[in-house]
């Protein structure tokens, strides 16, 4: 049964639109991460959920409950909602202490003292933080005031958790640390999560399925490899990936039975769709999508290029390589180097380049180069 | 050698150099003539040769503090003008932060309509002199058993205002609460603002109810801003000398500043300084006080956030009545006042409002000797223009000297921030604040009439007026230029020192440009200030350095209250006016001088 359904969202502030026409529908005990870059509405679209702000028009459902309704006039209010929500800058309250800031809702709930008490030394070992309760907020760091504030959204067991990019202050190596404690809280709580963040990576690693927006517009909503390996359009395709998917211009032609052949200048593709065969216009344009590690470097490779970059990590090498005059990024993995300026010859593996139309950027087919 | 380069290297910072300078010229500004009046109370006057028995003038003894303190007589000179002090002031507070704070919460958390005018309108208050609203006040409900004439409610509704209605505490109260509210609007509503509504929606998320929310949440995060609001507005309320002298003289209700004025004026200077010492010492109460709350573990600096995205409460149904109500009783209290000066100046005989009485004697006339001994009106009356003249030349000293030290201070004791020379002018530049008014006058009077070092007796000078109106409007400037300088991230200076950039040029074209509307701000305060100041200039002017205010004063004293209405209506629209054109033109405005956002 769905657990929280969007039927034609709209937020408008005075003459611009945040959120334009929004249906979603996500299932109970999903890990749903709204994504896109900043002021794509997705922000909006949570605290429009979670009862914070009032759309302008559409109507949700919380199980099954209609929650908020223009055309009935429906508004129940964020406490009704039985959610739990987590804020970008955790919102603790600067003039409690961190025990009585997780105890709060417990006793809004009228619990008993010592039902209260039990709750939040539970809380306060599982996230780890049990020396703190007689702290106040300002005298934690970043990564314990967010515990916190984790803890303080967990005590009251929401079925449903919003939040909103809650680990965008946290420095680099925190934050990989609590991708993983919340995807292992996902599974211990057994919850709904709705998650904010404009960091691809983030969405990608942590959630069950991607609501990719921009400009208030719905792009795709998919599991996160869907997405990356059949990106909607061009958009999704380039916001996805890290380093960016390689795009090239170029007009293609139907040839052979379904093949189609690719110029974009200095080179020349076939491209056969795995997808289902495709017909379009001579001559149309087209963007032609290869990701960075489907490209190979192998003496094997019949297309010769020169190194212009690369950036060794350890791990992988990223490197870019000038192919008359294109520049193509590709990935190798391990620690291996090359030197700037050499030969190199090139060749793509995969079947998961994509063909975009280069007016509406929608996705036609996706490939194998040849 | 060492020590020389040390030196050297020292005094080649300008904020070095700036630092040092004004911690000499505050000590001696400030601390020289504290010191000079705690002697002056233990000295013996030529006045009071007679009743100290056995002693010449200028003998140390107790006899002020005993009188003062401990004698038969010190119940009326001291302890009922020091309660009758207390209940005002602790009344002003109240009724300013329970009418500031709840306009500052309706604006910054509902949907309430007109924000636009209310925040505008509801400042007015302030801007104007405070007594102007007490002289609306006896415009409006002055009873004929004290004062001759009733005023407007009588003639209109033809019932005797009750005398403590009129006159005494209450008015006092009500008055000074309304001219401190927008203090406690701009206070409260800055950090409302700048509060996280993130913070009131985790609440409500995890089921609090409203009255919860605000209970529990916002009150105690917006306490200390509260505290600091009362904190200042009581030591304001307790310096305040115009509001009780107009209110309280008929009925003699006598408070602290008005007891110093008749000393100060009269017979023994003593009493008056034992007064102002101890207004002083309650003053630096209140300020270690206020810095002690500021300071505490539960450290407030978390509040600031970004909340943009703001619900606010929907007023629903009451959302039109309380809009229209706000709007009614700032008008009752903003435009009002300007209605009956403008009518109390063009009635002949005071009380009678029949129309046959109007007349524009009062600003065109030339003057009638049988009426006010021959004054021709406001508009023809070179005395008056004179005052004007003077009004308008000393507001601009004052302003441009009290503006530019304050922005020269705040860049140094920002530069140099932590270090003790720094914290020591912060404070200096801040004590004047601190000191009454009146007291204030009263010590420049004694100090700078006789010639001093290589001041001249300044004695019945202009310059005098300037120097104690930039000194004590030093501390508007300086916490104006402090926060903008706080602000202002050091590196933006410093790439310009890396390129090579003079002092002067990095101040005048990077530092003062990014910051200007907070450092005009730094000048309006003061301009505005000393065109309404009178308490201050009181025991200084002389007959050639008369402003408006202390004419005004004098008007009133004589009874002569169309010309004191007339000049007073001049003085609130000029000062308004002003500070509306500087706000349009430049952005500065009143609030960013106080400290709000």
């Amino acid at each position: 049964m769905p657990e929280i359904r969007l039927k034609n969202l709209t937020k408008r502030f005075g003459k611009t639109i945040a959120v334009d026409n929004l249906d979603l529908v996500i299932q109970e005990g999903e890990f749903v991460t709204l994504l896109g870059p900043s002021g794509c509405g997705k922000t909006t679209t949570l605290r429009m959920i979670a009862g914070l702000e009032t759309p302008s028009e559409g109507e949700i459902y919380i199980d099954e409950t209609c929650v908020f309704s223009s055309e009935e006039g429906i508004d129940i209010s964020p406490d009704k909602r039985n959610v739990g929500f987590l804020f970008q800058n955790y919102a603790l309250w600067p003039h409690m202490t961190v025990y009585k800031n997780i105890s709060f809702g417990l006793e809004n709930l009228k619990w008993d003292k010592k039902k209260i008490k039990i709750r939040v030394e539970e809380l306060l070992n599982m996230l780890r933080i049990a020396e703190y309760g007689d702290r106040y907020p300002s005298e934690l760091s970043g990564g314990q005031q967010q515990r916190v504030a984790i803890a303080r959204t967990l005590a009251t067991g929401p079925k449903i958790l919003f939040m909103d990019e809650p680990l965008s202050n946290l420095d680099a190596k925190l934050r990989m640390e609590m991708r993983t404690e919340l995807k292992r809280l996902h599974m211990e709580t057994d919850s709904t999560f709705v998650y904010v963040t404009h960091d691809q990576l983030e969405a990608m690693t942590l959630s069950t399925k991607i609501c990719l927006l921009d400009e208030g517009l719905l792009q795709q909503f998919a599991p996160p490899l869907d997405i990356y390996h059949n990106p909607s359009n061009h958009f999704v395709a380039d916001f996805v990936g890290s380093p960016n998917i390689n795009i090239l211009e170029a007009r293609g032609n139907n040839v052979n039975l379904d093949e189609i052949k690719l110029d974009s200048g200095s080179l020349e593709f076939l491209f056969a769709p795995t997808t289902s065969s495709v017909n379009i216009r001579s001559n149309q344009k087209l963007l032609l999508g290869i990701r960075p590690e489907d490209i190979e470097i192998t003496d094997k490779g019949d297309i010769q290029g020169k190194v212009y970059s690369t950036l060794p990590s350890g791990m992988e090498t990223i490197v870019k390589i000038d192919v008359n005059n294109i520049i193509l990024t590709c990935v190798v993995f391990g620690g291996v180097d090359f030197e700037m300026g050499t030969n190199v010859k090139i060749a793509f593996k995969s079947e998961n380049n994509v063909l975009f139309d280069r007016v509406s950027k929608l996705n036609i087919a996706s490939g194998r180069l040849m | 050698m060492k020590y020389r380069n040390k030196v050297k290297a020292f005094l080649k910072k300008p904020q070095n150099v700036i630092l040092l300078s004004l911690a000499f010229i505050l000590v001696y500004l400030t601390v020289v003539p504290m010191i000079t009046i705690i002697l002056d109370t233990f000295t013996v006057h030529q006045s009071e040769l007679m009743r100290v028995k056995g002693s010449k003038v200028g003998d140390l003894t107790l006899y002020h503090w005993g009188k003062v303190l401990f004698s038969s007589s010190s119940k009326k000179i001291f302890y009922e003008p020091f309660l009758n002090t207390l209940i005002v002031s602790l009344g002003t507070c109240f009724v300013a932060i329970g009418l500031g704070g709840l306009v500052a919460w309706l604006v910054t958390r509902t949907n309430i309509r007109f924000k636009g005018i209310i925040s505008t309108l509801f400042i007015f208050p302030y801007i104007m002199p405070s007594w102007t609203l007490a002289m609306a006040w006896l415009n409006f409900f002055k009873n004929s058993r004290v004062g001759g004439a009733p005023g407007i409610f009588t003639a209109l509704f033809g019932i005797e205002t009750a005398d403590w209605f009129a006159y005494g505490p209450f008015p006092i109260i009500v008055v000074l609460g309304l001219h401190y509210a927008p203090f406690a609007y701009i206070l409260i509503g800055g950090i409302l603002r700048n509060m996280d509504a993130n913070l009131e929606e985790a609440a409500l998320i995890l089921k609090a109810s409203r009255g919860k929310i605000m209970r529990k949440i916002t009150i105690p995060i917006v306490l200390p801003a509260i505290l600091s609001t009362f904190l200042l507005v009581f030591s304001s309320a307790m310096s305040a000398f115009a509001v009780p002298a107009f209110l309280g003289t008929s009925v003699r209700y006598q408070v602290l500043t008005t007891q110093m004025f008749r000393t100060l004026n009269g017979l023994n200077p003593g009493y008056g300084y034992i007064m102002a010492l101890l207004m002083i010492g309650i003053g630096i109460l209140i300020l270690g006080v206020n810095q002690k709350i500021i300071g505490t573990r539960k450290s407030f600096t978390t509040i600031t956030g970004k909340s943009s995205n703001i619900a606010y409460i929907n007023l629903r149904n009451f959302k039109i009545p309380i809009s229209v109500a706000l709007i009614v009783f700032i008008g009752m209290v903003c435009i009002l006042p300007l209605v009956t000066f403008a009518i109390e100046s063009f009635i002949m005989e005071p009380g009678n409002y029949s129309w046959s009485n109007f007349t524009t004697l009062f600003w065109v006339g030339e003057g009638n000797p049988q009426i006010a001994n021959g004054e021709p009106g406001i508009l023809r009356n070179p005395t008056i223009f004179n005052g004007l003249w003077n009004s308008i030349r000393l507001s601009i000293s004052v302003a441009f000297i009290a503006g530019s030290v304050g922005i020269l201070a705040g860049y140094a004791i920002v530069k140099k921030k932590g270090t003790r020379l720094s914290t020591m002018v912060n404070n200096l530049a801040f004590f004047p604040y601190l000191m009454p008014s009146m007291a204030f006058g009263a010590i420049y009077l004694s100090m700078f009439a006789i010639k001093r070092g290589f001041i001249p007796s300044l004695y019945g000078s202009f310059a005098l007026l300037v120097l104690v109106g930039a000194v004590k409007y030093l501390p508007f400037a300086s916490r104006a230029s402090v926060g903008a300088m706080h602000q202002l991230s050091n590196e933006i200076e410093e790439a310009g020192t890396i390129q090579g950039i003079g002092w002067t040029k990095r101040m005048l074209r990077i530092i003062i440009p990014i910051q200007k509307s907070s450092f005009i701000s730094g000048y309006l305060l003061p301009f505005i200030s000393s065109m309404r100041e009178l308490s201050l200039f009181i025991l200084l002017v002389t007959p050639s350095t008369r402003i408006l205010t202390t004419m005004l004063f004098q008007y009133n004293e004589k009874g002569w209250s169309q010309y004191a209405n007339a000049i007073n209506l001049l003085i609130v629209l000029f000062v308004v006016g002003s500070s509306l054109i500087v706000n349009r033109v430049t952005g500065a405005s009143i609030d960013k001088g106080i400290g709000g956002h």
